[in-house]
């Protein structure tokens, strides 16, 4: 795996190359392609906030912030796994004629992601002053987050697309998993509703609050949060500060998928140009 | 003087699986593991080569005689699946022109990207920028994106990075034969100025007149195993020789 990674550095600039192409095709080199790809969030955020706000009446002030918060690392997740399941697939043609280091095309997704997440959080700073939302110093651990959700993102990555190229179904059951998944997040809900839903049980609140948090992404979700808007004001529900141990496990699982992931497609990239 | 070695090969074999139903769904891949219905595919059944550096060496054989497998391997595209291969020096491929390639960028930008994929430091290819898109004699086109060139103008400058990578050994896969008819002049001048600088090439053709003008040595490939290897017109005349039989 060192060799592996001292190959990569040399091709750092491959990497960085794909991701500018990424991105320049993604916008297309015009700057409204930038506004373009931000309509999609930008309107499934407006629709939650609606529903939430005048159908269901959630009472909690701002409450579409609290979503974008949560819905913008969400399509760094997302999107990093739908474009990694085609990332070598669709470079299978020059796997054929090419050598570089293979990993440098599932990075690069993560990366131009990483990127775009980073552009759009700054329009999201923008919404928060329209808003009249202070701004919280905790933004300075941004880039712990930013870094650690990166981890579990390419790491998945590195799973996604190795496998995509063995088995074409694995990026149809990524979209419906990752759907599904969606649920299990809170970005249109709060974790907090958890602690105070009457639906479950008093005795299994606690216990369902801890299994919760062994999905990694529900913790960074809520750490967003608590990072970057101040706490919410709601009836009946509190803001609760998110528990060192949720954090170290959700880092833990991390890591972990990254350096499994690196070994799980090192093991294989040699026989990607082989594919019958 | 002594002679350095460019390209070792030993006892080279190269296995591929041939697939006989569908195996790239987890259903196919289910029904393959319950019978296993693929077949063994040897491309390459023990070959033993060493090439010298300054050779220039045209492989030629059959379809089907794993003349590109093994380009591919020295090329580092594919492992072998048992034995050697050692290639010493920086290896450029010129398989097919303009693989990697992106119709939405423009030609600057589609040859920065070429130049990193083949290897290069983003700043040589930068250095060598003006070189290359003068090379392919596409100035006036530098700033279009890619889909608004011919097919020709694509292969002009997929050539031209290639080429402009420094190699030590280039490995060519029937290039010379496409392109208009002063293009293959202007590749051949190349294929030259790389010989006249003690650069090792090693070619497939199924042009044999182009495998006469410029290899020096011939190895000919039957059905995965060298067949014949040395100086050209000997090997060549055994090769027709067994073609017209």
């Amino acid at each position: 795996m060192i060799e592996d990674l001292k190959e990569l550095w040399r091709y750092r600039d491959l990497v960085r190359s794909l991701v500018l192409r990424d991105l320049a095709v993604r916008y297309k080199n015009s700057v409204l392609g930038f506004f373009w790809s931000l309509a999609n969030p930008l309107v499934q955020v407006a629709t939650i906030t609606i529903v939430f706000k005048y159908v269901l009446n959630i009472g909690i002030p701002n409450y579409s912030a609290y979503v974008l918060c949560a819905f913008l690392p969400w399509m760094f997740f997302q999107m990093t796994l739908s474009d990694a399941g085609e990332s070598v697939l669709r470079h299978l043609d020059l796997l054929k004629k090419v050598y570089f280091p293979r990993e440098a095309l599932p990075i690069s997704v993560a990366l131009a992601n990483l990127v775009h997440l980073l552009l759009a959080l700054g329009v999201f700073f923008v919404y928060l002053l329209v808003l009249g939302v202070a701004v919280e110093p905790g933004w300075l651990l941004l880039p712990v987050a930013l870094a650690l959700q990166l981890a579990l993102n390419l790491g998945l990555a590195f799973f996604v697309s190795a496998l995509s190229v063995f088995y074409e179904d694995i990026r149809y059951l990524v979209g419906v998993s990752t759907n599904l998944f969606f649920y299990f997040c809170p970005v249109i809900y709060l974790s907090e509703q958890i602690l105070v839903s009457e639906k479950i049980p008093q005795a299994l609140r606690a216990r369902i609050w801890e299994v919760y948090h062994w999905n990694p992404m529900a913790t960074y979700l809520e750490w967003y949060r608590q990072l970057l808007l101040p706490r919410f004001v709601g009836k009946g529900i509190e803001d609760v500060p998110l528990a060192m141990h949720h954090l170290a496990i959700a880092a833990a699982i991390s890591l972990v998928t990254l350096v499994a992931g690196y070994a799980f497609f090192n093991n294989r990239k040699w026989l990607f140009a082989e594919r019958p | 003087m002594g002679l350095e070695v460019a390209v070792r090969l030993i006892d080279v074999r190269k296995r591929f699986r041939l697939a006989h139903h569908p195996v790239n769904t987890l259903k196919g891949a289910l029904a393959g593991f319950l019978r296993r219905r693929y077949e063994d595919l040897w491309a390459l059944k023990g070959i033993t080569l060493t090439v010298e550096k300054g050779e220039t060496v045209a492989l030629v054989g059959r379809n089907g005689s794993g003349k590109s497998t093994l380009l591919g391997l020295l090329g580092r595209v594919y492992l072998p699946t048992s034995g050697v291969v050692e290639v010493h020096g920086r290896v450029a491929a010129l398989l097919e022109l303009g693989a990697g390639f992106h119709p939405d960028l423009t030609g600057e930008q589609n040859v920065l990207l070429n130049g990193v994929i083949l290897g290069m430091r983003e700043r040589d290819v930068r250095q060598s920028l003006d070189s290359i898109i003068e090379f392919a004699e596409l100035e006036r086109f530098r700033d279009a994106p890619l889909r608004s060139y011919s097919a020709g103008m694509v292969m002009r400058l997929g050539f031209s990075v290639a080429v402009h990578t420094r190699p030590d050994v280039l490995l060519v896969d029937e290039v010379l034969a496409v392109g208009d008819e002063a293009f293959q002049q202007k590749c051949l001048r190349k294929i030259r100025q790389f010989q006249n600088e003690g650069k090792t090439i090693i070619f497939v053709s199924h042009d044999l007149e182009s495998v006469r003008s410029v290899a020096t040595r011939c190895v000919w490939l039957h059905e995965g195993l060298v067949n014949a290897d040395g100086p050209v017109e000997p090997v060549l005349e055994q090769y027709l020789q067994a073609m017209r039989a």
